[in-house]
């Protein structure tokens, strides 16, 4: 993925109704950088990974994941949600050097 | 959106999980890590070091971690270390008075073995989580799954890695 540090997408199902368990897909541009590799001139890449990331569902934290840098480079993730309520489902991803990058959908239902 | 086209393959995972387990649990090596392996029964894989047995200790608070209710589907043979497709899932009930609350992720031979934490509630309905992870060798892969009343369940996976993913 060629995006800027930060840019984050996620994905849901287009049709949705009340109840419906649904599978929530997300991807975020970050080097991921272990620390333990050197650049081309021999230095040292310092570490540099997102650390957490917070899922929250129209306002209630669903879900929070701690991650290490052994994600691999622009980090996906995907996990279930119960649809219960027409609301923004948020995800904020944080890394080890304080930037935080976030992006959001809206949970609505399609009509009957 | 290839990026979302990740499907790891359940069956033939297992089987070779299953068949892994059994060359390992033939091959006991006597050591003093024999004393560290009592959280794990016949069939798992063997604690291989101070550092796994502390990770798992921290995480069980010393209960039993018991084989079952998770399934940890990776490759069993990734060419490329850098990216390595994880799968859990559970069949443990995600409701308010019992649930999933954590999935810790472990690979046994990297250099940060716990990989991550993934924390949950009942809000997410099941437990299905994916991603893409960084392995150094080949190693096996422990998922931990935390239950809100203090139960811990776990799969196993033993991943062959061709190309070292972490430097």
């Amino acid at each position: 993925m060629s995006d800027a540090i930060g840019e984050a997408r996620i994905k849901v199902p287009g049709h949705i109704t009340r109840g419906d368990l649904i599978t929530v897909n997300s991807i975020v541009s970050h080097p991921m950088d272990t620390g333990f590799f050197r650049n081309a001139e021999g230095e040292p890449i310092p570490a540099y990974f997102i650390k957490e990331v917070v899922v929250t569902y129209g306002g209630d934290e669903v879900a929070r994941f701690e991650w290490t840098s052994g994600i691999s480079r622009d980090p996906v993730v995907s996990f279930t949600l119960k649809a219960e309520k027409e609301a923004p489902l948020t995800m904020v991803w944080s890394d080890n050097k304080g930037a935080t990058f976030k992006q959001s959908v809206n949970i609505s239902f399609a009509a009957a | 959106m290839s990026y979302f086209d990740d499907v790891p393959r359940r069956s033939f995972l297992r089987a070779c999980a299953i068949t892994a387990a059994g060359l390992v649990a033939g091959s006991s090596v006597v050591s003093r890590l024999e004393a560290l392996n009592r959280f794990s029964g016949p069939e798992d894989p063997e604690v291989p070091n101070e550092e796994i047995a502390r990770i798992l200790d921290r995480i069980s608070g010393g209960r039993p971690i018991r084989r079952g209710h998770v399934s940890l589907d990776m490759p069993v043979v990734a060419e490329d270390g850098r990216v390595v497709p994880v799968m859990i899932e559970t069949d443990l009930p995600m409701t308010p008075d019992n649930y999933v609350k954590a999935v810790h992720l472990i690979v046994d031979h990297n250099p940060d073995p716990l990989l991550a934490a993934f924390h949950l509630t009942p809000a997410l309905g099941a437990v299905s989580l994916s991603t893409r992870i960084k392995m150094k060798r080949t190693t096996w892969v422990r998922a931990v799954a935390q239950t809100s009343t203090g139960e811990l369940w776990a799969d196993y996976s033993r991943v062959r890695v061709t190309l070292n993913g972490c430097g």
